[in-house]
């Protein structure tokens, strides 16, 4: 209120308090966030293991840390699977969540009620319930899912390891993944097509269009940028999935044929205590966000000015 | 369309904090300082940090009033760490002098990770004499030994061993085994489809490592500071295979399984089921989750311990030739943090533990002393003395600066795995060789 004394007129012109304003929360970003990044990649470019923790003075090593996430053969592979496991588990969402949410938009009263309920549990479960669900439904012995198999005459799945091979494991895994991540993608997409006007739809209807045209050139351009963002959030979650990882390997799993970046970062660092391998591997998960994301952060902020 | 793009934008605020988890930061940078040294300590309150429940209630109570009585003025804390992170928690924690405990217990496979990076403070030849000296556990102290000097102390010694259920093993019309070939022979006879002739899982390489010991095997051997993991060495791979035969023809277990309760396999079921498993290997105090189903003093279930001798009993695995094979030992080290400012309260809280007191208290509740002048406090009945027998041949994983890395990585147990599922031996033996050499070396 004091600075409006001095010199209105410019005051309006140049104001000071939003910036003051920003003060904090940039303050806030820089030290919780840019001083890990910092210290990360100075170390990624270091020697830096136990000796190092302990006060030893690390070296300088170049793009050494780097350089073996492409030759090294094992971090080369995690890199690979990673990526495909992240795109295939972010279509299967998104492809699941978009029926979902057609079905949320096709019917009415309780039966809605009843999907939206069951979407929030589902993504209400705090992760660690929610794998060690999934790990008693394949549990070998005494889980369900080979109960039931057995039931129906497959025999051969009696005591069945569903997590020892790293194809089964990954199907248990993105079972788990998919069915934590549908509900928002399907609550997203519903909500942009409430959004849809429904006088637009009956006149489609009156011109004669069928079900199927209405869905791909009414709804589909309609929800486009809901559909947009979401595969792309499911991209970089999936990307990042740890902890389904690490606690499915918990239950007996070939662990460096089943690592994702995630768990390949926590090994290196915290097994292995190799602090810089770790780090540079950090740092280019980072730019392979930023890589992923680009487009589409590119076409909102053009959308934004046009 | 206006409307869905701010629906897109408010789902798009998200995305900075998708950027910002994906930069986790892996451990802080400690501080150089150097321990203070000075003459008379100054009261104040250290931590010794236990891992596990493996050491009872009473011992603990009893070392906190020990070492206030010792210290008028200081107290002593103790708290519990697990296993399964343990070796996380002690490189951050034991870098940083304003958060490390003061004494630590260690696994015995972990310490030459930290005594060759200097996180111990060196229990000094005069100290070391004062503890017991040459009558603490060679194959312990020699864990925790870096470069000639002393680091890491063995704390207790424990030991594995088979448990058996002689009334499927009598009705069957077999005895205990003299020697390996007898024991694999027998345990297959025992298996069907609903039980383990013996139960192992297919990951579980801290007990088939027996096999390897058995046969005269090593899992790597040094040249100087040089480690080379020797899986491909003839008597390495014989007793590999070996492993593989055993589980093949006697287990019913998943090739995934590493840590099971084994001990829950001897027991009848809820309502009188056959147990899964007619033979098992556990350490000693599997013992106590074994047997009929009795009441404790507080009037809850509990299992009598193997009461009934006519149904459970023991043995310990036999040798190639007869005699006792040799097992993984189990058990812990013990050390001073180098970067802890009280040093010589931590001292005086080893001199403590190294007590004829507590050595004998620890024999008591079933852990093996570390001092070999009060083994005979564990007992004399036939727990006590095949878990002396046991430990007497028992064998350590390579003291490599590198083996938490093996073991943090799961390499052995991906190995097994590979190896019960039918795998071919001579080749994951040299394809493993090649992987676990550098990471022996710290070369990760």
């Amino acid at each position: 209120m004091a600075t409006t004394v001095g010199a209105p007129a410019r005051q309006r012109r140049k104001p000071v308090t939003p910036y003051l304003l920003l003060i904090p929360a940039v303050a806030a970003l820089l030290l919780g966030l840019g001083y890990p990044v910092y210290w990360q990649i100075v170390t990624s470019f270091q020697k830096f293991g136990l000796a190092q923790q302990f006060g030893q003075p690390p070296t300088f090593a170049g793009l050494d840390n780097y350089a073996r996430i492409f030759s090294d053969s094992d971090a080369f592979a995690v890199v690979v699977r990673s990526i495909i496991f992240c795109l295939v588990n972010a279509l299967i969402t998104v492809v699941v969540g978009l029926l979902v949410a057609l079905l949320m938009r096709a019917v009415h009263g309780w039966v809605k009620i009843v999907v939206q309920i069951a979407m929030l549990l589902a993504w209400a479960t705090p992760v660690i319930a929610a794998v060690t669900v999934f790990r008693w439904l394949f549990d070998d012995r005494s889980g369900v899912v080979n109960y039931l198999l057995v039931k129906i005459g497959l025999t051969s799945y009696q005591g069945h390891a569903w997590l020892a091979t790293p194809m089964s494991f990954f199907f248990v895994a993105t079972l788990i993944i998919v069915w934590m991540s549908v509900p928002f993608v399907a609550l997203s997409l519903f909500a942009g097509l409430t959004q849809v006007n429904d006088e637009l739809i009956e006149a489609a209807r009156i011109d004669g269009a069928t079900n199927g045209q209405i869905l791909w050139r009414i709804l589909m351009p309609l929800v486009r940028p809901v559909l947009a963002i979401v595969l792309l959030l499911q991209i970089i979650w999936d990307l990042r999935v740890f902890a389904q990882i690490r606690l499915l390997q918990d239950a007996g799993a070939p662990v460096s044929e089943t690592n994702l970046l995630g768990n390949f970062i926590y090994e290196l660092g915290m097994a292995r205590n190799n602090f810089g391998g770790a780090a540079a591997v950090s740092i280019f998960v980072l730019v392979l966000t930023i890589v992923l994301s680009a487009p589409y952060v590119r076409s909102l902020m053009k959308e934004d000015e046009s | 369309m206006k409307r869905n793009r701010l629906v897109a934008t408010s789902v798009a605020s998200t995305i900075t904090l998708a950027l910002a988890m994906s930069a986790c930061s892996s451990g802080g940078n400690g501080g150089a300082a150097s321990p203070t040294p000075t003459g008379k300590p100054e009261p104040a309150n250290i931590t010794l940090w236990l891992n596990g429940a493996d050491t009872p209630q009473a011992n603990r109570d009893w070392l906190k009033q020990e070492f206030a009585k010792e210290n008028p003025g200081s107290t002593l804390t103790i708290e519990e760490q697990s296993w399964t992170d343990l070796v996380p928690k002690l490189t951050t924690a034991l870098a940083d002098p304003n958060n490390t405990p003061d004494v630590v217990e260690i696994g015995n496979t972990q310490a030459p990770t930290f005594t060759a990076v200097g996180a111990f403070t060196e229990i000094t030849p005069d100290f070391f004499k004062e503890l017991g000296g040459d009558k603490l556990l060679k194959s312990f102290v020699d864990a925790g030994d870096f470069d000639g000097k002393h680091y890491a102390l063995p704390y207790y010694f424990g030991s594995r061993y088979m448990f058996y259920r002689k009334d499927i093993w009598t009705a069957a019309g077999l005895t205990v085994p003299k020697t390996l070939d007898e024991f694999a022979t027998d345990v297959a006879k025992l298996k069907t489809d609903k039980q383990s002739g013996f139960a192992i899982g297919g990951q579980d390489w801290r007990n088939g490592i027996s096999w390897v010991f058995a046969n005269g095997g090593e899992l790597a051997t040094v040249n100087g500071t040089t480690w080379t993991s020797t899986l491909s060495d003839p008597k390495t791979i014989a007793g590999l295979k070996e492993f593989q035969q055993v589980y093949k023809t006697s287990s019913i277990l998943p090739s995934t399984d590493r840590d099971v309760a084994y001990w829950d396999f001897l027991n009848d079921g809820a309502k009188g089921e056959p147990p899964a498993a007619a033979t098992i290997m556990a350490p000693g105090w599997a013992r106590w989750s074994i047997g009929g189903m009795v009441k404790n003093a507080k009037g809850e279930d509990v299992r009598d311990g193997m009461a009934d001798a006519n149904k459970f009993d023991i043995f310990a695995l036999p040798g190639k030739d007869g005699g006792v094979a040799p097992v993984f030992a189990g058990g812990s080290n013990i050390a001073i943090s180098a970067k802890s400012k009280h040093q010589e309260l931590a001292k005086s809280l080893m001199k403590i533990i190294f007590s004829a007191d507590y050595q004998q208290m620890l024999g008591k509740a079933g852990l093996g002393p570390a001092n070999s002048d009060y083994v005979s406090s564990l007992g004399d009945d036939k727990f006590a003395k095949t878990m002396i027998e046991t430990a007497a041949n028992s064998k350590l994983t390579p003291a490599a600066p590198g083996w938490a890395s093996v073991e943090g990585a799961f390499v052995y147990e991906e190995l097994f795995q590979k190896i019960v599922e039918g795998g071919d031996v001579v080749a994951l033996a040299k394809q493993y060789d090649a992987k676990i050499t550098p990471m022996l070396n710290g070369q990760s």
